[in-house]
């Protein structure tokens, strides 16, 4: 009994003393300090180590800068680098560095900084990125060249991402494996102050910062002294954060979800296009898909613009090829383009012998046109089989949904055990064609199981025997336009990437000029005081 | 005596954990998928792919795969994990401290609230008591834990702005996912609570005690407590493991860091390391939770003790 009494004085006081505590909890209300919520898909990075991690979060963007910045209408613009040249055939880059740069740790960027950096990458399972490289050569203190192993076409792609973000190369080679989990050092507009794995990273204004990109109106540091990026993995949490004031900017906010948003007072949207697509792949080597007209006509079934305003709400673009708007390679004839037409569809299905029976199903013979349509265990991808299910009844196909778990779903495309799926890619590269298409990855990531010589042969000419990056966007552009005349797939939508803010205490950009959060837009943000 | 039975408890715990290290293992490494899939650029070749597999060991056959994982963990190495790209120990590490605070202040709260209503759903002499009682219990038990946390922040946090909404920075914030955790457990460490004291009541050195004229609260805090107690620490000592994984479903709505976050999260993406690593934790948790338990036991009752030897 005496236990009970002062377990409950105690709990008692517990209480009292906490609602005390959270009366001042309102981080928000503080000046120049800002909460920002990671987007779902940034959730659990281990490190802000660009070289070796394999996820890097909004949080390293603002670390570190990069030589090139890529604009969200997929442009490339100086930064680091000044201004850059490539020689015709490919085999060497030139690039001016920006001149009074220095890290957070007081050490100056220049030449020596890049020569020291690009070869840190040899071993680790980021190589990729500059494994075209040979060697670096320091010209002067602000001019280095690349000498290449073999044309890059991709190398502005390459170095503007956020893992070619430079780090100090004293305090790297300092720290070992500690670097990135206790200390990271850049150049960007912010400086990591802790970093709680799994919880939230601390970041504090760089005051010298005076680099910036052409990308945001603000040239000088940053207008937030003080930004803490929490990780909140359930979407309904975050939202009421948002609501409740303990967290000021949203980042990946479901589409879905901006309805909902939109009836808060104090509750602003900010959307910038997304740089995926999602789409259904066929499986060619499927009955009855190896017919082409049954292909044509599942394309022809999918209308894109009753998905775009039944599940998204109108927000977002419809797709009607593999890749996003914004990428040259993106940009084919209008008459391949895939687009709803259910009387086409219908006939063409007449045409491979699949005739309409009284019941409204189809079938050849005695075999009845049923097919199987996976899907990941994700509410969207869900939502988005189950109208593609009703628009393919319309011409007679009977979909069957069947639901997996993201790591289980591919190895089912690897036993080659299906037939259509919904699913999604989030890319902003025309290589993404070579990626889901090239035959030397059939099942995953080739889940229409496409094989072809001419496909072959023109996936190798846009993958390798590109030497500039027009002869690039020109040679990707056949290729694509060849896979859509093929009908492997149908394209369905292009997603946007949704931030939403309290309007009552952050003033974000109205139009946010870069793809996906980053020191461009925090740049320019404000807390409202 | 007491000391003896647990010597050849805790010898029994060898042979147990390489089962379980087995069955873990297996398990893991039968899941369809594989971790290489979650790690792999775009852009890479097949080679690529074979060569990350060799590099983490995933083309060797299972059997030496399993006899490498155990040698490193018997030597005190856990392995790196494959998508996290940190050693294994080092993320438990980092998540264990908020499980163990969370879990421990669940654990005593549910253990706590739960006796006291277990006690007064077997005396209450008034039947609506007891069916108030019950019907929490039954309540408690069934409620989704998801659900109870979302109704909870908006009450707490979004109505009346008591506590954070989600977080785990402050004390503020291990209010909601204690009470979340708490009321599973209390329903079930109530209704033991409730059935022992019942069963212990019917016996016949109750009805002796009775007539022997003692008050009710003597009876019931003399002796028929310490006699109910024996299933309750039981029960108790049982869930002493899911102190460490059972808080999955809170981890995840009220945005704290833990090892069921982290178990969840590696097994979403097959890294085989973590997920073996915290899958061994837990079992361990468990086995030292039941043994503590069956010390416990065979402390308070006798019979047990000269049972087994």
């Amino acid at each position: 009994m005496r236990y009970m009494a002062k377990t409950l004085l105690l709990f008692g006081s517990a209480i009292m003393s906490t609602s005390l505590l959270t009366m001042n909890f309102s981080p928000a209300a503080v000046a120049q300090e800002a909460t920002i919520a990671f987007s779902a898909g940034e959730l659990g990075a281990t490190s802000y180590d660009p070289i070796k991690a394999s996820t890097l979060n909004s949080a390293n963007a603002l670390i570190y800068d990069r030589l090139v910045e890529q604009g969200a209408d997929q442009s490339f613009h100086p930064h680091l680098a000044t201004s850059w040249e490539e020689s015709p055939d490919g085999m060497t880059w030139v690039f001016k560095l920006r001149e009074g740069v220095t890290f957070h740790d007081g050490e100056p960027f220049n030449a020596d900084t890049i020569a020291a950096w690009i070869p840190e990458f040899e071993g680790t399972e980021n190589a990729f990125m500059t494994e075209a490289i040979d060697r670096v050569e320091v010209v002067d203190p602000l001019t280095v060249k690349f000498v290449m192993k073999r044309p890059e076409p991709n190398m502005l792609y390459n170095l503007a991402s956020t893992f070619m973000g430079v780090p100090s190369p004293k305090s790297y080679k300092a720290m070992g494996a500690d670097y990135g989990v206790t200390t990271a050092i850049g150049t960007g507009p912010f400086k990591l102050d802790s970093f709680a794995i799994g919880l939230e990273t601390v970041l504090s204004r760089n005051g010298d910062y005076a680099w910036a990109s052409d990308l945001s109106v603000n040239q000088g540091a940053a207008k937030i002294a003080k930004i803490t990026f929490r990780e909140i993995p359930d979407q309904s949490t975050a939202f009421l954060e948002l609501k409740t004031g303990g967290v000021d900017v949203l980042l990946g906010v479901p589409t879905d979800f901006l309805s909902i948003l939109k009836k808060e007072a104090n509750v602003a949207t900010v959307t910038i296009p997304g740089t995926g697509i999602n789409y259904m792949p066929i499986n060619t080597t499927a009955e009855p898909f190896t017919d082409i007209k049954v292909r044509q006509s599942t394309a022809l079934a999918v209308n894109q613009k009753a998905i775009l305003d039944s599940v998204y709400n109108g927000v977002g673009q419809e797709a009607h090829h593999f890749l996003i708007n914004s990428l040259p390679a993106g940009k084919v004839k209008s008459e391949l383009e895939i687009s709803y037409d259910p009387a086409k569809a219908k006939q063409l299905l007449d045409e491979a012998g699949w005739a309409m029976k009284d019941d409204g199903a189809r079938a050849k013979g005695d075999q009845s046109l049923k097919v199987k349509l996976f899907t990941q265990n994700d509410t969207e991808f869900k939502r988005l089989a189950q109208v593609v299910q009703a628009q393919l009844k319309d011409i007679g196909m009977d979909a069957e949904i069947t639901v997996f778990d993201s790591s289980t779903i591919r190895d089912e495309y690897k036993r080659n055990a299906h037939q259509l799926a919904v699913r999604g890619y989030d890319w902003n590269n025309a290589d993404i064609l070579d990626w889901f298409f090239s035959g030397n990855r059939l099942g995953y990531p080739n889940v229409s199981m496409w094989q072809d010589a001419k496909s072959e042969e023109l996936n190798e000419k846009a993958m390798k025997a590109s030497t500039n990056s027009a002869e690039r966007i020109a040679n990707f552009l056949e290729y694509h336009e060849y896979l859509l005349s093929q009908f492997l797939f149908v394209p369905i939508y292009q997603p946007t990437t949704n931030i939403a803010y309290n309007t009552g205490t952050v003033r974000v950009p109205k139009t946010i000029r870069v793809p996906r959060f980053r020191s461009q837009t925090v740049l320019d943000m404000e807390v409202v005081k | 005596m007491i000391v003896r039975y647990s010597l050849q408890r805790l010898l029994m715990l060898i042979p147990v954990s390489v089962s379980i290290s087995i069955v873990i293992f297996l398990i893991v490494h039968m899941l369809p998928g594989d971790p290489i899939d979650n790690l792999i650029r775009v852009g890479s070749s097949p080679q690529d792919r074979a060569a990350l597999a060799a590099k983490y060991g995933l083309d060797r056959s299972l059997v030496v795969q399993y006899f490498v994982w155990i040698g490193n963990i018997v030597s005190g190495d856990f392995g790196q994990a494959i998508v996290l790209r940190r050693p294994v120990a080092d993320l438990i590490a980092q998540n264990l401290p908020y499980s163990l605070t969370l879990g421990a202040l669940a654990f005593a709260f549910s253990s706590i609230v739960g006796m006291i209503l277990g006690t007064i759903a077997a005396v209450a002499k008034r039947p609506a008591v007891e069916q108030v009682v019950k019907g929490f219990i039954l309540f408690g038990s069934t409620v989704p834990g998801f659900w109870l946390a979302l109704l909870m922040i908006l009450l707490f946090s979004v109505t009346l702005g008591w506590f954070p909404v989600s977080g785990a920075k402050t004390w503020s914030a291990l209010v909601l996912p204690v009470l979340t955790i708490g009321f599973g457990g209390i329903a079930l460490v109530a209704r033991v609570t409730r059935v022992a004291l019942l069963d212990v009541g019917h016996e016949d050195f109750v009805t002796l005690l009775h007539a022997k004229g003692l008050s009710r609260a003597t009876i019931l805090f003399r002796h028929l407590l310490p006699h109910a107690l024996v299933p309750v620490v039981t029960i108790l000592a049982l869930r002493i493991g899911w102190i460490l994984g059972g808080a999955v479903t809170a981890e995840f709505v009220f945005g704290r860091p833990g090892l069921g976050s982290l178990l969840i999260r590696s097994l979403g993406q097959r890294d085989y390391p973590v997920v073996q690593g915290c899958l061994l934790m837990l079992a361990l948790a468990v086995m030292l939770g039941t043994l503590i338990g069956d010390i416990l036991q065979a402390a308070m009752d006798p019979r047990i003790r000269e049972a087994s030897t």
